[in-house]
């Protein structure tokens, strides 16, 4: 293989410990996503989809295996250095969009800005607005997080995972909240994003969306079930098609 | 730097998101401080003043009375009374005594051209104005001819000038004192209120010869004599020697204890002391329990808070924020916070001790020491309750920061 590894596991587990009882949310995970791939993670609840993201993500630790990130070994990392990987590589997309509350959507888009370091942004406040644009928010951006319905919020938490304008972009059930059509407006710009040159890991439970990336990764009780590339790609305005054809 | 300058930023914004946790912090920042300066100054303020108004009496004085006890509610004299014999031979034998004065307090109604007063009336000698240093506004004091004729003259306190001759001027003109025609001599200076919160300038003084033939009637003796020390540094030999001079007077036999009681300006000064120390502890007491409850305020508001904070704390986390970020921004939310509150409470502390010295006429200085304490509560409080949860949420994985329930 011939392009950059972006995202390598090996034998990555993890326990989840409530008193007595052990939860083995994932169990040896070796997963291999290289430069420019768009890969959808499917799998019944539970099955250890989150879990495995949120590793990805830098924002939970394997109990054991390893995790190396554009060939960097994460579990060597201390906690500095994975804030910054956060704020500068990855741009997270939570299932429970996780906005703060009483802010606009533009402080809350912007919000990553406020913790880079690299001085890579001079004007955050454009950026922010650029990426509220992208997700068909511009009329929203003095809002506050609590005078926007779910479907906008989860449009927010997209903009914010995109205006640190990220190399790899992961994505918790994005679309859980919208419509079919806005969730095929968000598929698309996933894909836009992607020829775009970006890596993307996406959770769904719709296996339309699904349709939409290159690569589909099932999971079932914390294992790989099925891996494999997607032959017939959707597009948008295919996926338009169907939904008439259905409705 | 410049990530100092945005966490800064952050912080402030933090505070007006959450403007009405803030401003509940806030106000019982400002309740707590500002009751903690209030007590300790009115503590202090009191003891201040009864310490100088005592150091006001010469600290020479002596103050000779006969024992007394406590019984069944009320003083019952245990001794023989002090009275002329033993002021006699004091006067006469008494090296270490300067100046001294017998004293008799007797309550009477005082009539004037324009009005009448119940007052107390003090029967001293000429003396008296020496020992107690008091001064004069207008006229003279008495002299001794006036003690040794039993003339019928009188000083008057300011309290008394008010109420019986209103705009009159009362030096030269007649009051009565119970039917008795008394010729007013002297004013004497405006003191204000004591230490226990008598009217100092109620009184009315008059030689003591007059007042014990004329008001005095059957009572044998005086309630006191007061004296003072040739100096402040024979204090002590002048308390042994009158002590021995009212023994001899008064035939106490060796081993036999004194049926008479000597106290100086000192030991007053150490009673009283004692009495303010309780006060202020007692003060204390009450603004540790303000306190308190300021802080159980600000610790409910912090904790219903908790779990949205930390949720805060978590989005921040996942979106890049290092440890240290969060840290600075709660310190300077904590650091805000407390500063304001704080300096609110001093303000509201020391305006109010002006507001008390309006009311009541209570001059309370307010305590260098009470605005440090105040503000050491406030930024504790700050730090305990805002700034210790957030470091705790802040050392969590993010994800589980998120999560937090
Ligand atoms: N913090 C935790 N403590 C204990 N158990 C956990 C924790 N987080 C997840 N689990 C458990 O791990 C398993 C996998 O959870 P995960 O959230 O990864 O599922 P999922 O595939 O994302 O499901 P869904 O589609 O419902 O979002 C579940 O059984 C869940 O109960
Ligand atoms: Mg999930």
């Amino acid at each position: 293989m011939t392009a950059k590894k972006v995202i390598e596991t090996k034998k990555v587990s993890r326990v989840f410990k409530n008193g007595e009882i052990e939860v083995h949310a994932l169990t040896d995970i070796d997963l291999i996503i290289v430069e420019g791939e768009f890969v959808a993670i499917m799998g019944a609840s539970g099955s250890g989809k989150s879990t495995l993201l949120n590793i990805l993500g830098c924002l939970d630790k394997p109990t054991s295996g390893d995790y190396y990130l554009d060939n960097v070994h994460v579990n060597m990392l201390n906690k500095n250095q994975l804030a910054d990987i956060r704020n500068q590589k990855i741009g997270f997309i939570f299932q429970s969009y996780n906005l703060l509350s009483r802010t606009t959507a533009l402080e809350n888009v912007e919000l990553p800005l406020v913790y880079d370091r690299t001085g890579r942004f001079s004007n955050s406040k454009e950026i922010a607005r650029q990426a509220l644009e992208l997700v068909g928010l511009a009329d929203r951006i003095y809002h506050r997080t609590n005078q926007l319905s779910g479907g906008e919020q989860q449009r927010v938490a997209i903009a914010r995972a995109l205006v640190n304008d990220p190399a790899l972009i992961l994505s918790d059930e994005a679309t859980g909240n919208l419509d079919s059509k806005a969730s095929i407006d968000v598929a698309d710009l996933f894909v836009k994003l992607n020829n775009k040159g970006k890596t993307i890991v996406m959770i769904t439970h719709e296996p339309e969306i699904a349709q939409f990336a290159k690569r589909m990764i099932y999971l079932r009780d914390g294992k790989v079930l099925t891996d494999e590339f997607i032959k017939n790609r959707s597009t948008k305005e295919q996926a338009l098609l169907d939904l008439e054809l259905t409705s | 730097m410049h990530q100092l300058l945005k966490t800064f930023k952050v912080a402030l914004k933090a505070i007006n998101k959450n403007r009405s946790r803030s401003l509940l912090t806030i106000l019982g920042i400002i309740i707590g401080v500002g009751a903690v300066i209030m007590t300790i100054s009115a503590g202090e303020g009191a003891t201040k003043q009864v310490q100088d108004q005592i150091s006001g009496l010469g600290s020479n004085l002596l103050m000779i009375y006969t024992k007394m006890e406590h019984r069944g509610g009320s003083n019952v004299r245990m001794g023989k009374p002090i009275d002329k014999r033993d002021f006699d031979i004091l006067q006469k034998n008494a090296v270490f005594i300067s100046k001294l004065s017998p004293i008799i307090v007797v309550g009477a109604q005082a009539i004037g051209p324009n009005g009448y007063k119940s007052t107390a009336i003090y029967g001293v000698s000429n003396e008296y104005f020496d020992v107690l240093s008091r001064e004069l506004y207008s006229g003279d004091f008495f002299k001794e001819e006036d003690v040794k004729n039993a003339s019928k003259v009188c000083v008057i306190g300011e309290t008394n000038r008010e109420e019986l001759f209103v705009n009159l001027d009362p030096i030269g003109r007649k009051i009565r004192i119970d039917k008795i025609p008394f010729t007013v001599v002297g004013l004497l200076k405006e003191e204000g209120q004591g230490a226990m919160g008598q009217d100092q300038d109620d009184l009315i003084i008059a030689p003591y010869t007059t007042v014990q033939n004329r008001l005095h009637g059957r009572r044998r003796g005086y309630d006191m004599i007061m004296a003072s020390a040739l100096n402040e540094n024979c204090i002590s030999e002048a308390k042994i020697e009158a002590a021995e001079l009212l023994r001899e007077s008064h035939r106490i036999l060796e081993g036999e204890e004194n049926d008479f009681e000597i106290t100086t300006q000192v030991e007053l000064q150490e009673i009283t002391g004692n009495i303010t120390g309780i006060l202020t502890i007692l003060l204390g007491a009450i603004a540790s329990i303000s306190l308190l409850v300021g802080g159980i305020g600000i610790m409910n508001i912090m904790l219903v808070s908790v779990t949205e904070r930390t949720r805060e704390i978590g989005t921040r986390l996942a979106i890049g924020a290092r440890e240290s970020d969060i840290l600075i921004q709660f310190l300077i939310e904590a650091i805000t916070l407390s500063l304001v509150g704080g300096l609110f409470g001093v303000l509201l502390g020391v305006v109010g001790n002006q507001i008390i010295y309006k009311i009541t006429d209570f001059y309370i200085p307010t305590a260098m020491y009470s605005i440090l304490i105040g503000f050491g509560f406030s930024a504790l409080v700050g730090i305990a309750f805002g700034y210790f949860p957030a470091r705790k949420a802040a050392k969590l994985n993010p994800i589980d920061a998120l999560r937090y329930e």
